[in-house]
């Protein structure tokens, strides 16, 4: 542990120094342990921001737009180049309360809501955390199609529930950690972009600034799994201005025994990959191979490839904005039980770091 | 979902008693079943017994670690040759004046025991105990942290669960409900011999790990939390000193839901015949699912009861 804070401080102070391999995986996790275990739904992502304020080095200076999102600008000059990454998680927000106390739910982003019934809930209002449990269902016994989840606070009113401080439009989660598993693995929920808000933290805080021969500018962005909003806001903001952006998010990998291995198998302990391809933006072949050699030329694991989903670079490129989208291997994606290869997050912030200082 | 009463099998139903089970889980597993700190002998109340209880695993068959935890609470107590946890207050077997009775806890629960390691490394899983009354048993492992039970103390570890985002445009088939053998326990593993390296060999429990979640007025959800509520109500009442009438046997029992019943059967083979038996039980919500419910008032409750029943008043 102590070997750990000393390699921190170190690097607050000297972003230049080099580390060890365990030492890397260690403030990997220091990093991303905590984002992980701060909570923030769509649309109330505070908390996480504030998470990722905490951690930048001191010599960044933040800011944040009115649409929420954090922004750490590097260097001068073009071509302007954008990283981003989201602060939001998938979870619910309370839509209404019962006669009964029991709160009715409107799901944030997409994933099977079978994997929270029966679960324990925690509602996040002013005072605090409410606990609850997402009540199971005694109907419709399928797999991943329930009835309307809804989530009982120990109340049997609705004055009860509004006695707890709950009202509608506040989120709702199940609680979570962020565990280690064997070798390098890890596990928790919200890896999904919690690993690409960190690969942001490490590559700025390892960033040589000097080495930096033009802007690019960071963001962590709100609202991304309900539609990429945060990001449409950034995009609206820039303009024309930035030449490339690059999304930083979740490869959603098959390296899985459920799933079909026709593509997206991207291994875990292989490094990042980079979402050449996926359902809202094509990198141009070009890019790609810049960022290979990229990658290459700096001694860095990446894996090319194609996934699903989504990501916050294709709200720039209706303004001719290139988007080539970066990512890690992600198993489980948008479930309780998200698993990473820390080895390959540190391979992303790496792969970060390198585009802003040589490309 | 309906509330409904826990178990309240009869005591009368004498089976036969099964001995020698193998003693898989060890000392050292036991002591790692559970993230909450050691218990402290003095001053545990029902709620922080409970708590600690619901905290814990006992896999049907497996459930040494849990017997210790109670050997360490109740002073006095015993195992005898099936598992069980007994305690005799009053007079003793040898007799004396008034009744011999029974009270019994059953300790167990449904759980898993891991039924193969793949060559990359993943765990396949068989279910252990007969009743599952929730239809989506074991669905509520799909995509879920659980906890298995090695011979090196607890690993952690998650069961697969398709990406929702790889579903899309693609047929989702009948999607049938998930079983205990579409399961594959994820440990970070990526090979036979890296799991063993771990610790974890066939047979060692699976369990969803448990982290007991209070809520509401005195509200504790958890796997079993009303068998476990119930087991520290009877603790309670046990370290309560109570003036028995006769002779009290306190039995918190093992297999109670695998084929025979053993471990009931044994107390009543070894210590029986009894005049009278009583079971500790308390009514659940959400029952059978991870988020059973039961009220620790009513445990508190049952403790004050049980004390009365012991005293004979």
């Amino acid at each position: 542990m102590k070997r750990t804070l000393a390699a921190l401080v170190l690097l607050s102070v000297s972003p230049t120094v080099r580390v060890s391999a365990q030492d890397r995986i260690a403030e990997t996790q220091t990093v991303l342990s905590q984002l992980v275990e701060t909570y923030g739904v769509s649309e109330a992502e505070g908390p996480v921001r504030e998470a990722v304020k905490r951690l930048l080095p001191p010599w960044a200076k933040s800011e944040t737009d009115s649409a929420g999102n954090l922004w750490v600008r590097v260097g001068q000059g073009d071509p302007v180049v954008v990283v981003i990454a989201h602060l939001d998680e998938i979870g619910f927000r309370v839509t209404a309360i019962r006669d009964d106390g029991a709160l009715e739910l409107q799901p944030r982003g997409g994933f099977f809501a079978s994997l929270y019934e029966a679960k324990p809930a925690l509602v996040h209002t002013e005072r605090g955390p409410v606990p609850g449990v997402f009540v199971p269902r005694d109907t419709g016994f399928s797999r991943h199609t329930p009835p309307p989840l809804r989530v009982d606070v120990g109340t049997t009113s609705r004055q009860a529930t509004e006695a707890l401080g709950i009202k509608p439009g506040h989120t709702v989660t199940m609680p979570k950690r962020f565990v280690r598993l064997a070798g390098t693995r890890a596990t928790g929920r919200s890896f999904d972009d919690r690993v690409g808000d960190a690969a942001l933290l490490l590559a700025l805080r390892h960033l040589d600034r000097a080495a930096v021969k033009h802007q690019v500018i960071f963001i962590w962005s709100t609202r991304e799994e309900i539609g990429l909003e945060g990001a449409q806001g950034a995009a609206a903001i820039l303009g024309t201005t930035p030449r490339r952006v690059h999304a930083v998010d979740t490869f959603v990998s098959a390296d899985s025994p459920l799933e079909l291995a026709n593509f997206a198998v991207a291994p875990l302990g292989q490094g990042a990959a980079a979402r050449a391809l996926d359902q809202s933006s094509i990198t141009p072949p070009a890019y790609v191979d810049s960022l290979a050699a990229v990658a290459k030329a700096r001694g860095v694991k990446l894996q090319v490839g194609t996934t699903m989903g989504g990501n916050d670079g294709s709200a720039f490129t209706r303004y001719g904005v290139v988007d080539v989208a970066l990512g890690w291997p992600l198993r489980y994606a948008h479930s309780p039980a998200e698993l990473v290869d820390l080895g390959d997050v540190a391979s992303l912030a790496d792969l970060v770091q390198a585009v802003a200082e040589s490309w | 979902m309906r509330s409904t009463s826990a178990d309240r099998r009869s005591l009368k139903d004498s089976l036969p008693v099964v001995g020698g089970q193998a003693l898989r889980v060890t000392a050292l597993a036991g002591a790692l079943l559970t993230a909450y700190p050691p218990i402290h002998l003095s001053a545990q109340t029902v709620d922080q017994l409970a708590l600690r209880l619901s905290a814990m695993t006992a896999v049907t068959g497996l459930e040494q670690a849990m017997a210790d935890s109670l050997l360490a609470l109740v002073p006095g107590s015993a195992r005898d040759r099936a598992g069980n946890v007994t305690l005799t207050l009053g007079g003793g077997n040898a007799g004396g004046g008034g009744p011999k009775r029974l009270v019994a806890c059953p300790l167990d629960e449904v759980g898993y025991v891991v039924g193969n390691l793949t060559d990359d490394g993943y765990l396949t899983l068989r279910r252990v105990g007969t009743r599952a009354a929730y239809p989506l048993f074991d669905q509520q492992l799909e995509g879920q942290p659980v906890t298995v039970f090695g011979a090196g103390g607890s690993v952690p570890g998650v069961v697969a669960v398709k990406s929702t985002h790889l579903t899309r445009g693609r047929s989702a088939g009948s999607d049938p409900v998930f079983t205990a053998d579409n399961a594959y326990v994820d440990v970070g593993a990526t090979s036979r011999d890296e799991v063993r390296a771990l610790g974890i060999a066939l047979l060692a429990p699976v369990a969803l790990t448990k982290r007991p979640h209070r809520y509401g007025d005195r509200l504790l959800a958890a796997p079993a939390a009303g068998r476990r509520a119930a087991c520290a109500a009877l603790v309670a009442a046990a370290r309560a000193k109570p003036r028995v009438k006769g002779t009290v046997v306190v039995a918190f029992t093992v297999q109670s839901l695998y084929a025979t019943n053993a471990g009931l059967g044994t107390v009543q083979a070894l210590r029986g015949p009894f005049d009278e038996t009583k079971q500790a039980a308390l009514a659940t919500r959400y029952t059978d699912t991870a988020v059973e419910t039961v009220s620790l008032k009513d445990a508190e409750e049952l403790e004050r009861e049980l004390v009365k029943w012991m005293e004979g008043r």
